[in-house]
């Protein structure tokens, strides 16, 4: 080796993306540790009121300020970020299984039974999804699993869709004949080469949608069919600022609002950057 | 057989190239090492070795297309190429170092203006949801600038010039067959009128009918103007229409020579070059015994040593390449070892 | 040949593809005897590979028979019963396709002993199969994207005689490999074939390498195949080949 070496063109390209990822990671971190450890901290009296201090703007005591019955701003962003999480998730992990196991199924079983399914999913697609969210909403009382409910049952098409086109993808490649020459069971090949090839997919569509999911529950709030409105939700609390907005007073839909808005793009920052692990670029035949 | 000359000077003269893969850990991966070699128009040389060797990483390098933990040293001087013989115009005549131009010039100056490149597999190379028409009219529009009734004639000549049937031109790639795509990329790769054509495996997975069609019209391409480096590692390919070949093994050229010596009488004298030959289905079909060494493990000294029949206390040090053969104990008779191919063959 | 046994594999007028009306195998015959090897030379799309599907019970025929050993085959795919499929191995042309990209390569060649109930030999079964085809320790611990094409294959090579197949189809095996790696893998098949008496079945186009691999090989002809239902043309190796190895 004689001269020194040079640097690839590209080495400062992931520079750039590199902060992000912190950035997301530390927003998501921060979010995580907020609503875990601040109910334990400072316990939410979700009826109370103080009138006497309604509408403060941002100060020390209130750095968000208080809304329009007296109510710290903060502190109820902090309670409905836990709520939406809540939510999120769970909602998402529904989502996830029921697309997960109907894709699974009908790629796997392939013919008749897979173009009934797909159709099915079809027709469910044709209907707006928030419609059909309010429709089942609107069966029940309102409360913290309806909202799951209507969130999660809406939304596993795509991830059955997704799901399904891998099976059939991982279905056509040599390693499942081989398998099935090398003595296989149906069972085995499913479990042991189907399912982890499409988990990676599966687990990658859940975390996409958590925040998908924070938002529909905003939505229905915001609409009025989610939780009861005493209850500290990001989407209740937009709701019951809209009147206090017109007068001037933007703390109570602008912290919500960002709640709303910077944790779900974290999360989604950070989803891209599993979406490329799993989808890596063709690798150079020496970078073996 | 070799229509190369000292005293022309050479289209692509690469002098000790090294390309170093950075890995998690501090590990480097030594892909290329040190290679040089000139390639001049009109002349064909052939790269062969087997997968893994770093061929198709030093083809990378040679169009700026390293992933980003690469790091390269050495150089790669691209001439213009002189035409009729006689000096270009002063100042056009400065060499672009391919391995220290920067990316911009690199796309907008280089690929496929001066330097074309077959790929490996046509399939994934061409554009599965536009027609071959399309595509190969955006080259065109691209790199010649033309418009209009000119630019559908002149895509219908580049379609032509790589024997693509005209009737064709309104296919899907997955509408083609093997040596229909492979055609497709080549009118591609011919289009901006390179001196320079590089041909990265472009026969993988052809028929025999189909390698010695495409490596055929590869050479045709190559008339007086151009160079080909065909990186193979088909042996029949590369024994069919290269000028010379450069045998690549562990990351470096092991020899270079000129391919009637190589494939006929005298025989490769790089003991790993001997092994490869006599390892084809229509020489001795034995293999080298062993595997090549790691990438990221290589030995201080020859490379090839641990699998060499005549490894001495000398090949611990690293033999330099003296008369195009880097070997302490290169074989200097004749072929005692090898048969002559059978004719029906091939 | 042995002439008194049964055939290791037999296709009866095998007519098989992926569409009814246009099946790229028509009416096609082939036996191969037990420790005979037969090259299956035909040009890229006249239905070889289908041919090797079939004969590893891993395509269902539109129509014709199978047989192992003399005995039909009971079914395709998982409704062939477990023991026909499994004195099958198949060798594909594409290790990148055929390996389980999560696998390490000792659970690769593991694969079948396990999905068969075999687990507990496996330790000892992967060393000996490793060192038949020349992987160290060092890469059987790794993953088919930290290892090459030429590597990868000779996994593969290993998982098809994890279970001493009765009956090796092997699929363009060396249409991605270097001359070297090429002779390696051919010479771990003929060792198993010799050792074991088993058939083999190479398909391929290399003309020249199934000539030097195999006793016989035969044509397969364009898409159209032979209409008349006749044994494919065979072309013996010349006694001059034989002696040259």
């Amino acid at each position: 080796m004689s001269a020194q070496l040079k640097a690839g063109p590209a080495v400062g390209a992931g520079t750039g993306r590199a902060l992000r990822v912190r950035a997301s990671a530390a927003v998501v971190v921060a979010v995580l540790g907020a609503v875990l450890l601040v109910p334990l901290l400072f316990p939410l009296d979700e009826q109370a009121v103080d009138m006497a201090n309604k509408l403060q703007a941002p100060s020390l005591a209130h750095p968000f300020g208080t809304d329009d019955v007296g109510r710290d701003v903060l502190l109820r962003c902090v309670y409905g970020m836990r709520v939406s999480l809540l939510v999120g998730v769970v909602a998402a992990l529904t989502a996830t299984v029921i697309g997960t196991a109907v894709g699974a199924a009908a790629g796997a079983a392939g013919g008749r039974a897979d173009r009934m399914v797909m159709r099915l999913v079809d027709v469910f697609s044709s209907v707006p999804h928030l419609l059909l969210g309010i429709f089942i909403v609107a069966m029940f009382r309102p409360g913290v699993w309806p909202v799951v409910a209507s969130v999660g049952l809406t939304h596993w098409l795509s991830t059955a869709r997704i799901v399904r086109a891998e099976v059939l993808s991982l279905r056509s490649r040599d390693f499942i004949d081989a398998a099935v020459s090398g003595g296989a069971s149906r069972w085995r090949v499913a479990v042991r080469h189907l399912l982890p090839g499409v988990l990676p997919r599966a687990g990658l569509a859940a975390v996409l949608m958590v925040p998908h999911a924070i938002w529909h529950e905003s939505a229905l709030s915001f609409l009025g069919l989610g939780l009861p409105t005493h209850r500290a939700s990001l989407g209740n609390m937009i709701q019951s600022a809209r009147g206090t907005l017109l007068a001037g007073d933007w703390w109570p839909t602008l912290f919500p609002g960002l709640f709303l808005i910077v944790p779900t793009l974290a999360i989604a920052s950070l989803a891209g950057v599993w979406r490329e692990r799993i989808n890596p670029r063709r690798r150079s035949e020496l970078m073996l | 057989m070799s229509r190369k000359s000292d005293t022309v000077r050479p289209l692509l003269r690469v002098r000790e190239l090294s390309v170093r893969f950075g890995m998690r850990g501090g590990r480097d991966i030594a892909a290329v090492s040190d290679v040089s070699f000139d390639l001049a128009a009109g002349e064909c040389l052939a790269l062969v070795g087997e997968s893994g060797c770093g061929k198709s990483v030093l083809v990378s390098a040679l169009l700026g297309l390293l992933p980003a933990n690469a790091r390269t040293s050495g150089s790669a001087l691209l001439h213009r190429p002189t035409h009729d013989g006689g000096p270009g115009p002063a100042g056009q005549d400065e060499p672009l170092d391919l391995l220290a131009a920067d990316e911009a010039t690199l796309a907008r100056t280089v690929r496929g203006r001066r330097v074309g490149l077959v790929p490996q597999s046509p399939a994934a190379h061409l554009t599965p949801v536009r027609t071959v028409r399309s595509q190969l009219a955006e080259t065109v529009r691209e790199l010649k600038g033309l418009r209009g009734k000119e630019l559908a004639e002149a895509t219908r000549a580049a379609a032509g010039r790589a024997a693509f049937p005209a009737d064709h031109l309104d296919r899907y790639p997955h509408q083609l067959s093997g040596g229909l795509a492979q055609r497709a990329a080549t009118a591609l790769a011919l289009v901006g009128d390179a001196p320079l054509l590089l041909a990265d495996e472009p026969t993988t997975g052809l028929d025999r009918d189909l390698v010695e069609r495409t490596v055929d019209e590869l050479r045709a391409h190559t008339g007086e103007a151009r160079g080909l480096l065909l990186i193979t590692h088909d042996l029949a390919a590369a024994e069919r229409i290269a000028d010379r070949v450069a045998v690549m093994y562990a990351g470096r050229v092991v020899e270079v020579a000129a391919a009637g010596d190589f494939f006929g009488g005298p025989g490769p004298r790089h003991p790993y070059a001997r092994g490869l030959l006599a390892a084809l289905p229509e020489r001795d079909f034995t293999p080298i015994p062993g595997m090549p060494p790691e990438l990221g493990r290589l030995p201080d000294g020859c490379a090839f040593a641990s699998r060499c029949t005549r490894a001495s206390a000398a090949c611990a040090r690293l033999p330099a390449p003296d008369g195009g053969v880097a070997c302490h104990h290169p074989v200097t008779t004749g072929r005692p070892a090898c048969r002559h191919r059978e004719g029906s063959t091939v | 040949m042995t002439g008194t046994a049964l055939p290791a594999l037999e296709l009866d007028s095998v007519t098989a593809g992926y569409q009814r009306r246009a099946p790229v195998l028509r009416d096609v015959s082939l036996t191969v005897a037990a420790g005979e090897s037969v090259g299956l030379l035909g040009p890229s799309g006249c239905g070889k590979s289908t041919l090797a599907k079939v004969a590893a019970l891993l395509h269902r025929p539109y129509a014709g028979t199978v047989r192992l050993g003399g005995e039909p085959a009971g079914g395709w795919r998982h409704r062939a019963p477990r023991a026909q499929r499994t004195a099958v191995g198949v060798v594909f042309q594409q290790p990148r396709l055929a390996a389980d990209p999560r696998l390490t390569l000792a659970a690769l060649i593991a694969e079948p002993l396990r999905a068969t109930g075999r687990g507990a030999q496996a330790t000892e079964r992967v060393a000996q199969l490793a060192q038949a085809v020349g992987l160290g320790d060092d890469l059987l611990a790794r993953r088919p994207h930290e290892v090459s094409d030429g590597q990868l294959q000779r996994a593969c090579v290993a998982r098809a005689l994890a279970l001493r197949p009765r009956v090796l189809v092997c699929d363009e095996m060396t249409a991605m490999l270097d001359a070297s790696t090429t002779a390696a893998l051919v010479a771990v098949v003929e060792d198993y074939r010799q050792r074991s008496g088993a058939a083999l079945l190479a398909v391929g186009h290399d003309r020249a390498l199934l000539e030097r691999w195999c006793d016989r090989t035969v044509a397969l002809g364009a898409v159209a195949g032979p209409r008349d239902g006749t044994e494919l043309r065979s072309v013996p190796r010349a006694p001059a080949d034989r002696s040259a190895g």
